[in-house]
């Protein structure tokens, strides 16, 4: 899928703004606070009908609405149009200008991979960062697993409240805690029989991206660590005792964790802040991969300031690796200084000044 | 400026029903203020009184009813053999409705839920465990949602089943999971319950 034409009203600091974009790598540079960041957030936006960082209210230029994305994008097999708007009292979107009733039925027409400085909290954050990123993935491509994930977490929280009465004496029925843990097992292994299949596959197409920018026989790889390795419901009734004395469900999925291995080490304590960068980069592209072989479309690629930390090496072999995947990529930066001249040649340039996007005539220097 | 007390009062009580916020009870309160002469609001009045004061819970089933026992357990031409356990006294309206079950019922005014405070004390089960014993019924279905709070409820009720000579079946849900009966069309009901299963 790629985008031919965008169209941003009031959109944080855009009040008009029309860009045609090339449908291979497309650079967005511009100093601090221009608008960079701004830009990718409304193709986000313009994908998922919220943003991954803010308030719908925050999108509004200056408050004052009503805010609107539209573009115009290429399905291999035809010219669609998407909308959304934002104003004081909602949001609404529309696909080929007719308006959509329910969001769900929008989201995921548009596929987006987002890459944003914040997502380092995939390596540095804590395990509820890595739970929610993998719930995030495979919520998006698997309605089963949103569904046992959404039962089991209700379960959990009826199990605990369960327990924390018992814990008070206000209630003594085991047959109830049978019951419900039972029910929290079963969604639970299901949560956990999946988790395991998707990290697996991840870890290979992510060890193999990340061979594939540092050119070294590095590897990376991404381990599941479950709470739980055996049987989840003789496992919660082998260890019924702690959660009665502790009052609270202390075994589960809501105790999964994902570590990143680089070279043997955990990366989260030995990586530098470069190969850290560079293991989110290779999970970003791993999942673009998995979700265009679910979807049998590639995603966007959005980059939000992906070169700063990387050697120039690596930063040309990102974008080697974008040309190559014929993906339509939009990057942002502060300078291209690094990049080669073959392949900014390949690519199309935008210079963006106090929320005004312009691109650039012929190419050569930036 | 502020609603004149006895208005806002009328405020507050339609606030007490579920589903109802603010907004809406200070639309119902100014409609009944201005719309109903005081004859029509004196009928609403006593038509309130009179539901409470004529309708009971059956104590045998728990459905409500005018009549002690209900007209459903005074029925001798029903199937006295099989109970059919259901959430609310509104599913037993609408499978009464569609007409096709001929046996008894059971209310259990709610589902057990920890986190709204429900445990088997607070549902209409003890009459549940007496009418079991009784060894004319020869089987129970469970009726209750396929939500995680109605799951959990038939599986408590199986299990405390379980040494009773009875064949326990849960509905059949054709119904998509996480439904209530209340918004099940007749046709797909009648097959739920038809196609029930051991349980
Ligand atoms: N709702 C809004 N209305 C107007 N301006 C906004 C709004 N939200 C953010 N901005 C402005 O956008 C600028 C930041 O843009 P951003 O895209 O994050 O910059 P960068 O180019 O560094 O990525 C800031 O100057 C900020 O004041
Ligand atoms: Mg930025
Ligand atoms: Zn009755």
């Amino acid at each position: 899928m790629k985008i031919k034409t965008v169209a941003l009203t009031n959109f944080r600091n855009y009040r008009k703004q029309i860009v045609t974009l090339g449908q291979g790598l497309n650079f967005i540079i511009g100093s601090n606070g221009e608008g960079k960041t701004n830009f990718l957030e409304a193709l986000y936006v313009l994908s998922l009908v919220k943003s991954y960082k803010a308030a719908d209210r925050d999108l509004i230029l200056n408050g004052n609405g009503p805010s609107r994305i539209v573009a115009t994008l290429e399905t291999s097999t035809k010219t669609i149009e998407l909308a959304v708007a934002f104003s004081e009292t909602g949001k609404a979107a529309s696909f080929n200008r007719q308006a959509v009733d329910r969001l769900s039925d929008y989201i995921g027409i548009m596929n987006v991979v987002l890459f944003t400085p914040e997502d380092m909290t995939l390596v540095k954050g804590g395990p509820a960062d890595r739970r929610y990123f993998i719930d995030v993935v495979l919520g998006q491509v698997d309605k089963d697993y949103l569904y046992d994930l959404t039962q089991f977490k209700h379960a959990l929280k009826q199990r605990n409240e369960l327990l924390k009465q018992m814990q008070d004496k206000k209630i003594n029925d085991l047959v109830v805690l049978e019951v419900i843990t039972e029910q929290m097992a079963d969604y639970g292994s299901k949560v956990i029989i999946k988790r395991k299949a998707f990290i697996e596959q991840l870890s290979k197409n992510a060890s193999e991206m990340y061979r594939y920018l540092t050119s070294k026989d590095d590897t990376m790889v991404v381990k599941y660590a479950p709470s739980i390795t055996n049987d989840y419901r003789q496992e919660l009734k082998a260890k019924i005792a702690t959660d009665l004395s502790s009052g609270t469900t202390n075994y589960g999925p809501h105790r999964d964790d994902i570590e990143w291995v680089l070279a043997g080490q955990t990366a989260k304590f030995y990586a530098s802040q470069g190969e850290q960068r560079l293991i989110v980069l290779s999970v970003c592209m791993a999942l673009c991969n998995y979700y265009a072989e679910i979807k049998s479309d590639r995603p966007i690629f959005l980059l939000d300031d992906v070169f700063s930390e990387l050697d120039a090496e690596k930063q040309n072999r990102l974008i080697q690796y974008l040309l190559k995947s014929e993906s339509q990529a939009i990057i942002t930066a502060t300078s291209l200084i690094e990049i080669a001249d073959i392949y900014k040649q390949q690519a199309k340039i935008y210079h963006v000044f106090k929320g005004s996007i312009r691109e650039e005539q012929q190419h050569g220097q930036s | 400026m502020n609603y004149p007390q006895p208005l806002e009062d009328l405020i507050n009580e339609f606030m007490k029903y579920p589903g109802i916020g603010r907004k809406t009870a200070e639309r119902y309160a100014l409609y009944t203020v201005n719309k109903f002469d005081i004859a029509a609001a004196h009928d609403f009045a006593s038509t309130i009184i009179a539901a409470k004061e004529k309708i009971i819970q059956c104590p045998i089933c728990g459905h409500l009813t005018e009549t002690n026992p209900c007209s459903i357990c005074a029925d001798t031409n029903r199937n006295q053999t099989i109970i059919l356990i259901v959430e609310s006294p509104k599913d037993v309206f609408t499978i009464e409705k569609s007409g096709k079950y001929h046996g008894l019922y059971h209310v259990l005014n709610g589902n057990l839920s920890p986190l709204n405070g429900i445990g088997p004390e607070e549902l209409n089960l003890k009459t549940l465990w007496s009418r079991v014993q009784n060894e004319i019924i020869k089987e129970v279905i469970i009726a209750t949602s396929a939500t995680q709070e109605g799951e959990a409820t038939a599986m408590y009720i199986k299990r405390v089943l379980k040494d009773i000579d009875l064949v326990v079946s849960r509905i059949a849900y054709g119904v998509p999971v996480g439904a209530n009966l209340e918004y099940t069309d007749d046709l797909t009901l009648n097959l739920a319950i038809e196609n029930r299963h051991k349980f």
